[in-house]
């Protein structure tokens, strides 16, 4: 909603992904804090950083399925794996040049979510979602088997990145901006698909994918569609944690990554990308304080058996998660619309 | 060869107990309960506590852990899935796997990566069972198997005959008109979840007896029970015990062959399934208007 006296005065301003000069300069100056964020932050909060990019292009993969179309999935990180592995296997076996296998890592997870996003014509709901779950343990096993893909010790010593003579590897200010560039790209492209026709079939499909189906949505190629496109940005995300690792092993992949991405969307706000965003740095966040909580855990009950982190992380994601379903189930985007609606209207409430 | 095929088949009755127990939930209230794997877990620990540390006779301990199942199970339903009731599926979904991490955080934090058989484990060539039953066929399978088809005859005649199941099946169907009816809903879920939760406590007792209490024992049930519960059907009682008998055969005979494969087939027999009958083999098929 607009503040009284505004108006889009021409199609292109209701259409536009930036409307306003406020939101220009608020951009600007976001993105500049962001880029100069890699010139003092310390090594720990640039690790972190750079996850939560890899996270951040993963998430919105999954809001572009499961937020815009409605198609669950629980092997978001399954997918990722395929194209972390695409990359380090054509990288270090081929030398293939990390660029060329950029769009390849993408496309082989997208055809990877193709081959099980077929069953999702036929069904949906609890089915669909079991399905994806096969995905996640059938993919990993494969990956864990083939010897030529490393077995369960994966890939190492892959080759450093480079960009026009910069070498980008480890948590450097470099590949920070690398990941920054790519978040952003990502980010735009998840937004502009929703104003194109394609977005407005895939919430077509979400809403009700019967009445789309009568309307002339093909529903078959809308919602392998939406699983390519997702599964293409696992893919991406993929090949951007291999290159920053500069190494894959099959433990990174697990299903409990994969719920951690449904919990950021749920947290963020399903249906919205902006959501998707907020919704990572926040489980992050809370993932951050986790080694200090759990040290005070441990302080506190010296009795307690090894793993405390482990479990303490995942408690702590299970209680935020579970906050956000019971008390705020349209997440920290509806929360953020409201506050701006309320200053927007004030004094009046209506 | 017979012997596989006789293995196939006890451990196909254990995997129908596990899928039972998710069915029990989903066919009363509509509700995927992915925290049951967890909850079983749990509560075979707490039988490890109970024998192992605090030393009380296995018979006590199997007679606490049921009723204990069962609060756990009311526990569960009052603080995590009645507040969401109306809301859309993915969210009461999420809301069980979050009680399946919770649950699992408390097992990692009080018991770390302990494992232990249970005493009181039927062995080979030990005991009245151990010496009765051929030596093909181990004896805890062979328990949990009739356990297994005892459940599915006692939960046939419950949903069927009796006035608790027949409100089950109502609520299942639509909450408003069950409440039109005069069935009291919430009553009736939590006497599903109460049902649910003992029935995990049996789980727990048995499948902890075949495949031992460890740490990975939580993500067995979970791994064995969707398959099986897809395969025959997420409403349907004898679709748990088909699927399972199915997926147990096809997982020894798989692995007879190809050994690696053991912990896919299942997933990939599930796969097969869903392509060929999207609705398992005994699953009600939902006619859905716009």
């Amino acid at each position: 909603m607009l503040p009284s006296g505004v108006f889009n005065r021409r199609p292109q301003e209701d259409m536009a992904v930036i409307r306003t000069r406020a939101q220009w300069l608020l951009l600007a100056c976001a993105l500049a804090f962001l880029v100069t964020l890699g010139l003092y932050a310390p090594g720990h909060w640039m690790n972190w950083l750079i996850l939560v990019g890899v996270y951040t292009i993963a998430a919105l993969g999954m809001h572009i399925m499961t937020g815009l179309c409605g198609q669950f999935s629980m092997g978001q990180a399954a997918f990722m794996a395929l194209g972390a592995y695409t990359t380090a296997y054509l990288g270090t076996t081929y030398g293939v040049s990390p660029w060329i296998t950029l769009p390849v890592s993408g496309v082989v997870a997208g055809f990877g979510g193709l081959i099980f996003g077929i069953p999702a014509l036929r069904i949906k709901g609890f089915y669909l979602v079991l399905a994806t779950i096969a995905a996640q343990f059938v993919i990993m096993w494969f990956i864990k088997h083939q010897s030529w893909l490393g077995g369960t010790y994966g890939i190492m010593d892959m080759d450093k990145l480079s960009l026009g003579g910069v070498e980008l590897a480890g948590p450097t200010p470099e590949f920070w901006w690398l990941t920054l560039g790519m978040v952003v790209v990502m980010l735009f492209f998840a937004k502009n698909i929703q104003r194109t026709s394609t977005g407005r079939k895939f919430v077509a499909v979400r809403d009700n994918d019967l009445a789309a189906e009568v309307m002339g949505i093909n529903l078959f190629r809308t919602k392998l569609l939406a699983f390519f496109i997702g599964c293409f940005y696992a893919g991406v995300a993929g090949w951007l944690w291999a290159h920053y690792l500069r190494s894959v092993q099959p433990e990174l992949f697990t299903f409990q990554l994969s719920l951690w991405f449904l919990g950021m969307i749920i947290v963020g706000g399903v249906g919205s990308t902006s959501g998707a965003v907020m919704g990572t740095v926040a489980i992050m966040l809370v993932d951050k304080a986790g080694p200090s909580l759990s040290t005070a855990v441990q302080d506190a009950f010296p009795s307690l058996k090894y793993q405390v982190s482990g479990a303490v992380s995942l408690i702590m994601f299970a209680l935020v998660v579970m906050f956000f379903l019971m008390i705020e189930p349209k997440g920290l985007y509806h929360r953020l619309e409201r506050i701006k609606l309320y200053y927007r209207l004030n004094p009046f409430a209506y | 060869m017979d012997a596989v095929l006789a293995q196939g088949f006890l451990v196909g009755g254990v995997y129908a107990l596990i899928a039972l127990g998710f069915i029990l939930v989903f066919k009363s209230s509509g509700v995927l309960n992915l925290a049951h794997a967890q909850t079983v877990a749990i509560l075979s620990y707490l039988l490890y506590q109970m024998i192992a540390v605090w030393g009380l006779p296995s018979w006590l301990a199997i007679v606490v852990i049921i009723p204990l199942g069962a609060v756990l199970g009311v526990l569960i339903e009052r603080l995590a899935v009645r507040p969401l009731l109306g809301q859309p599926f993915l969210s009461v979904l999420m809301m069980t796997l979050m009680v399946s991490f919770l649950l699992e955080g408390v097992r990692i934090l009080v018991w770390g990566a302990d494992s232990f058989t249970l005493p009181f484990t039927p062995r080979q060539g030990q005991g009245w069972l151990g010496t009765v039953l051929p030596d093909w066929v181990i004896p805890s399978s062979a328990l949990a198997f009739v356990v297994a088809m005892l459940v599915f005859v006692l939960l046939m005649l419950l949903f069927r005959y009796t006035k608790v199941g027949l409100s089950m099946r109502v609520v299942a169907a639509d909450h408003e008109v069950a409440q039109s009816l005069g069935i009291r809903v919430k009553r009736v879920f939590s006497i599903s979840w109460a049902l649910s939760g003992a029935f995990a406590a049996m789980c727990g007792v048995l499948v902890g007896m075949v495949f031992t209490v460890t740490p990975v024992l939580g993500d067995t049930v979970l791994g064995k029970g969707l398959p099986v519960l897809l395969l025959g059907g997420l409403n349907s009682i004898p679709g748990a015990v088909v699927g399972g008998l199915i997926i147990g055969l096809a997982e020894l005979l798989g692995s007879h062959w190809f050994s690696a494969m053991k912990e896919v087939i299942p997933w990939i027999v599930m796969l097969v399934i869903l392509l060929i009958r999207p609705y398992g083999l005994f699953g009600e098929k939902r006619i859905e208007r716009i």
